[in-house]
């Protein structure tokens, strides 16, 4: 059996993306979660539509996740030495500035996949 | 006092985004739209008609010596009957460099082109005001316009021609394309928001059947139309949002037809940018002052024609709006910091995913880019973010430019012309 064709790869990636998901409420914070939460809507919404088969459009969500899982740990470990060096107050900043740090790779991760696709869609043609 | 000002800030925030949300909604059904529709192989309902109308052409020309060539070569190269094309009207908007010397030349070499001259005392009002000056002088069925700087394609007439075969519709749209895309970020940018805008956006509107945006070019209107309107409002600053609702509100239709595509030169520098975007903000925001209360009450347009005109109309606010919900949340962050004001504020900033490029959000045009297989141009989409910035500082600017000249009753209306270079397809005289 081919691996865009394995359920055994499909179960392996949905289990990664739990596995993140876990890891971002137990270990980094709930915004983490959140954020991961919306990547996912973002991706299965505007990606699992596009003709492409189905365990690499599972693997990429799996990788984004693990992607965000990384970034916001992370984020985590700036706030904590931004606040070592800074004080309190830095707590502030970050709270600004987080939503414009996930949005990057958020964003960047989905193009990225996109152009994946796009480009295995042509070739295809 | 500080209580009620944090109050106001915390329902300004949130009027904002159940706006946001609107519009990620609108945007989403539309970019869903277009890619089911691309899977529909017979989408289009022009297909099997032949309509050749009589047709007249209008090129506003102001300082353009180094592209009305190439774009009166191509004139001479249409497919379209010649004995159905009218005359194509070139109008020199009293232009100081050699523009009206090259018109010149080719309407002495091919009859059906005219040349009106405007001097300096009546002409360099704008585009509306050249198109006036012109307008009893057409004497097609259908009148199409062309700014100077874009090329077509041979076909370009049949295409949106074809359809005006439905007597409902009264203007049309054609997609332009950028052709200088390669030179640097600014056009790669450019790109990718036209990308986003015809290719989801007008598409997924005419298949809805809301109304396309009329984009004052590349596109044209029944002349029964242009004579029921008598002339353009030339206080305006964008004419073609002006046209989109003056078509609807009087009953007709504006289509989009998606292959008729015209190349166009985009500006290449960000100062060039803001003074087109800065025109394009103000000009909006004037239409949506203009036509709002119109759109509400208008008894030719059903519900969702009405919401999405609103929309459309007050495109342009939404980005001042975010700047002042980014501040407002940033001052409640500062001055009340608990986890509900987090929680509300981690929610503001998310209109970047709505609104990233000149209010298109990321994934419209990334499904744009998928579309019309430009696989490379998708690795730019989270510079998106940077334009969208310096959108929000464009856009702010416009609107207190605009409530100024409200408050001091003085209509400021110059015309922010956009230079065109031409690249390599600079002008080098009437090829035969």
């Amino acid at each position: 059996m081919q691996f865009k064709d394995n359920p055994v790869f499909a179960m392996l990636f949905l289990e990664a993306v739990a596995i993140c998901l876990l890891i971002s409420f137990r270990f980094i914070n709930l915004e983490s979660t959140v954020n991961l939460l919306w990547f996912n809507l973002l991706f299965v919404s505007m990606t699992f539509i596009l003709k492409a088969p189905l365990n690499r459009k599972l693997g990429l969500l799996a990788l984004g996740n693990v992607l965000g899982v990384f970034c916001n740990f992370y984020y985590r470990l700036f706030h904590s030495a931004g606040c070592l060096i800074f004080g309190d107050p830095f707590s502030l900043v970050y709270v600004i500035l987080y939503p414009f740090f996930n949005f990057m790779w958020i964003v960047t991760f989905w193009s990225l996949s996109l152009a994946a696709l796009s480009s295995q869609a042509k070739g295809r043609r | 006092m500080k209580k009620l000002i944090i109050q106001a800030f915390k329902l300004m925030i949130g009027f904002y985004t159940v706006v946001i949300v609107g519009y990620l909604f609108r945007h989403y059904i539309f970019t869903f739209t277009a890619l089911r529709k691309s899977d529909n192989s017979c989408s289009d309902d022009f297909e099997d008609h032949l309509y050749e109308p009589t047709v007249s052409i209008v090129i506003p020309a102001r300082n353009e010596e180094k592209v009305i060539g190439q774009l009166l070569q191509r004139m001479t190269e249409l497919t379209y009957p010649m004995e159905k094309l009218k005359e194509v009207i070139v109008i020199n908007d009293a232009s100081s460099d050699a523009t009206g010397q090259i018109a010149e030349e080719y309407s002495k070499h091919y009859s059906f082109i005219r040349v009106i001259h405007r001097d300096k005392k009546t002409g360099g009002k704008g585009k509306p005001s050249a198109i006036n000056s012109c307008l009893h002088l057409l004497t097609g069925v259908i009148v199409l316009f062309f700014d100077a700087d874009y090329i077509p394609q041979i076909d370009i007439v049949e295409k949106l021609v074809r359809g005006f075969v439905n007597p409902n519709v009264g203007a049309i749209q054609g997609r332009p394309v950028v052709y200088n895309e390669p030179k640097n970020l600014v056009t790669k940018i450019i790109a990718l928001e036209r990308i986003g805008g015809y290719c989801i956006g007008q598409k997924a509107r005419d298949d809805l059947g809301l109304t396309p945006q009329f984009g004052g070019t590349v596109g044209g209107f029944r002349r029964a139309f242009l004579e029921e309107i008598g002339s353009l409002d030339e206080s305006m600053l964008t004419d073609d949002t002006d046209w989109t609702f003056l078509v609807r509100l009087h009953g007709y239709k504006v289509r989009y037809i998606d292959d008729a595509e015209c190349y166009e030169e985009a500006v290449d520098s960000w100062s060039a940018y803001w003074k087109q975007r800065h025109r394009w903000a103000l000009g909006h925001m004037q239409v949506c002052f203009k036509h709002g209360w119109s759109v509400v009450k208008s008894r030719k347009l059903c519900l969702k024609e009405k919401i999405d005109g609103l929309l459309l109309l007050h495109l342009y606010f939404l980005p001042v709006a975010t700047l002042f919900s980014w501040l407002a949340g940033i001052m409640l962050v500062l001055f009340e910091p608990s986890p509900a004001v987090y929680t509300m504020w981690y929610f503001t900033p998310m209109s970047l995913y709505i609104l990233a490029a000149n209010s298109a959000p990321f994934f419209e045009i990334g499904i744009g880019t998928y579309l019309d297989e430009r696989t490379r141009i998708q690795w730019l989409i989270p510079l998106l973010l940077f334009s969208y910035l310096f959108n929000i500082l464009i856009c702010t600017k416009a609107f207190f430019d605009l409530l100024f000249s409200k408050v001091l009753r003085k209509q400021k209306n110059s015309w922010a012309k956009t230079n065109h270079n031409g690249g390599e397809n600079r002008y080098s005289g009437i090829r035969s």
